[in-house]
């Protein structure tokens, strides 16, 4: 199984898909960093001093919550499109015969498969992360709260899609496979956002449509118990000592008005062990 | 000893019927041909036997075990038929691969992947990317994969089908030094002069059914035909004869038939001398494997319609 992870891991590599993926996100550092510096320039506080304190170190988070809002699509597009055709694809195109007819369990196969693309978005997603918060103290000098937890949320995002397109390819074409991973996502973000608008309006449906959702597939609701974690930690504010000025609603869309409980990160660690499992079995059951 | 053993093996997709109660045993040290027309099996029974598809019903045993068996994946090499190798790696990364999945350390797998690239005429292109090999290179470079891990058999599917003549002659020498060597080879090919060069048993495949199987000998001692010139031929014994040949043509001074088997010939003779025929030439017909393989697909489809 380790044999074909840092195969999976090297062909990765060698391919240029990390190359690729770590132009365009420093691109998205450039572009952000820039936006970063200038909105930070133009900021207006209040004259009470603790007001002051707090919104500062809110405008960061809220920053830092878009950033990493936004770089969550980078690396799911990355977790999506590696997998995508990972068993269909090298069946379609007859890469896999040589390497199925080995000794080696087609479990092996699958998971080794899986963990060299698990340990490729992991690193990817870790400096991605580490890059927008090394901006956000660079230009404001915040260190983010719960940065290890929340480190680890952001890399158990590409985690949960990148085992649902693990799935997807033991029995779909990879095109089929595409649609259904971006469709799932496009699914959950959406539901996320309407859980959160659902809050803030008061609309219980439009909350219990984002919960489904993220039974569906939680990568939606790992974002919001990442946002969640900063948030809790904050060194003030935390809706306490401003009652009026709820951190949460202040990130607005981006916040975790309505966050998931803990058990949703034990779903989601079941989920993704669940789905490897069905692929697993699914993978082992079909002719090659 | 059979190395491999299909007992009633059936293969069926949705409705159509791929391999149809396939029995076969091949000895070790053989190298078995594997002979049909395209669509007509040959690779889901070779893809049954490297464990990559599941029968629908009947067994198939490799080196003893059930395809799906690591212990006896252990002992196979595999060359598909229209397989990619991954581009991205050099020639002698991917054979090395191949070699450690194959179950060899680091070291021995690298000093394995250039005996085998020498071997199949690759010496001094292993550094090379396989994405910029040609086609030809790539199915050497193929054929070295499935031969890295020094298996008891070899499953080559079509292994010459994008080589030049010289290399089809280098891939059946190859063939000869694995059987030297005591290794099994079981052969899927189109081209039949090659399989009749090498192969100690040959079996023939139609519609998913297996319709000869024997040694290239045996199948070639089947219905036989024959050219005689000859001379004072009477109409009498002409007419005796068109009674027990229906084919029989007589053109001239020569006349030409087919027989049941080519020990009829020697009867044939006989026969017109005792008749008073001046026998000048007898010329008997090379039963081809071409020729046993065309009959028998023709007999199958007009069997099937």
């Amino acid at each position: 199984m380790w044999l074909i992870a840092l195969f999976t891991f090297r062909e990765a590599w060698r391919k240029k898909v990390v190359l690729l993926a770590g132009v365009l996100t420093l691109a998205f550092l450039i572009l952000y960093g820039t936006g970063l510096h200038f909105t930070l320039g133009d900021r207006v506080y209040p004259s009470d001093p603790a007001a002051a304190d707090f919104f500062e170190m809110m405008e960061a988070i809220t920053l830092f919550s878009m950033g990493i809002y936004l770089a969550g699509f980078l690396v799911a597009g990355l977790a999506i499109l590696a997998a995508v055709g990972s068993i269909a694809g090298e069946i379609e195109n007859g890469t896999l015969y040589p390497l199925a007819a080995r000794p080696l369990s087609r479990r092996a196969l699958l998971l080794g498969k899986y963990f060299g693309l698990a340990a490729m978005l992991v690193t990817y997603a870790a400096l991605f992360f580490l890059a927008l918060s090394g901006l956000i103290y660079w230009q404001t000098g915040l260190v983010i709260p719960g940065l290890a937890p929340a480190l680890a949320l952001f890399i158990l995002k590409p985690l949960v899609l990148l085992s649902i397109t693990m799935m997807g390819t033991t029995w779909l074409p990879t095109l089929g496979n595409g649609v259904l991973a971006f469709g799932l996502y496009a699914l959950a973000v959406a539901g996320g956002m309407m859980e959160q608008i659902g809050v803030l309006m008061g609309s219980t449906a439009a909350v219990y449509s984002g919960v489904i959702t993220s039974f569906i597939l939680p990568a939606d609701a790992v974002y919001r118990m990442l946002v969640a974690t900063v948030v809790h930690r904050l060194p003030i504010g935390n809706g306490q000592d401003m009652p009026f000025f709820n951190p949460q609603m202040i990130l607005g869309p981006f916040g975790s008005q309505s966050t998931p409980s803990d058990w949703m990160l034990v779903y989601t660690l079941a989920y993704i062990v669940i789905l490897l499992a069905v692929a697993v079995r699914t993978f082992k059951l079909r002719d090659i | 000893m059979a190395i491999i053993e299909v007992a009633h093996l059936t293969k069926v997709y949705g409705q159509q019927v791929a391999c149809r109660d396939i029995c076969l045993s091949v000895e070790e040290g053989q190298i078995f041909g594997f002979l049909g027309p395209n669509g007509a099996g040959k690779s889901t029974l070779v893809k049954i036997l490297v464990g990559l598809v599941y029968p629908t019903a009947g067994e198939a045993k490799v080196v003893g075990y059930a395809p799906q068996d690591i212990r006896g994946r252990r002992q196979i090499g595999f060359l598909p038929e229209n397989f990619r190798l991954h581009g991205w790696l050099k020639g002698e990364e991917l054979v090395a691969f191949h070699a450690r999945l194959a179950g060899l350390d680091g070291r021995t797998a690298r000093r394995r992947a250039y005996e085998v690239l020498e071997l199949v005429g690759l010496a001094g292109e292993g550094r090379k990317l396989v994405a910029n090999y040609s086609k030809g290179m790539q199915q050497r470079l193929g054929l070295a994969a499935a031969l890295v891990g020094d298996p008891r058999v070899v499953f080559l599917d079509e292994p010459t089908s994008a080589l030049d003549p010289l290399g089809r002659r280098e891939v059946r020498e190859i063939l000869l030094t694995l059987r030297a060597a005591g290794k099994t080879v079981f052969l899927n090919s189109h081209l039949l002069s090659e399989v009749e060069q090498v192969c100690d048993r040959v079996a023939i495949i139609n519609r998913g059914t297996v319709v000869a199987d024997g040694r290239p000998e045996e199948l070639q001692a089947g219905p036989a035909t024959v050219a005689i010139r000859l001379g004072a031929l009477t109409g009498e014994l002409a007419a005796e004869l068109r009674r027990r040949y229906p084919d029989l043509q007589l053109e001239g001074d020569r006349l030409s038939l087919a027989l049941g088997s080519r020990e009829e010939v020697a009867e044939l003779v006989a026969r017109l001398v005792a008749g008073g025929c001046r026998i000048y030439e007898v010329t008997p017909g090379h039963n081809s494997l071409e020729d046993i393989f065309v009959h028998l697909v023709k007999e199958g489809e007009l069997l099937c319609g």
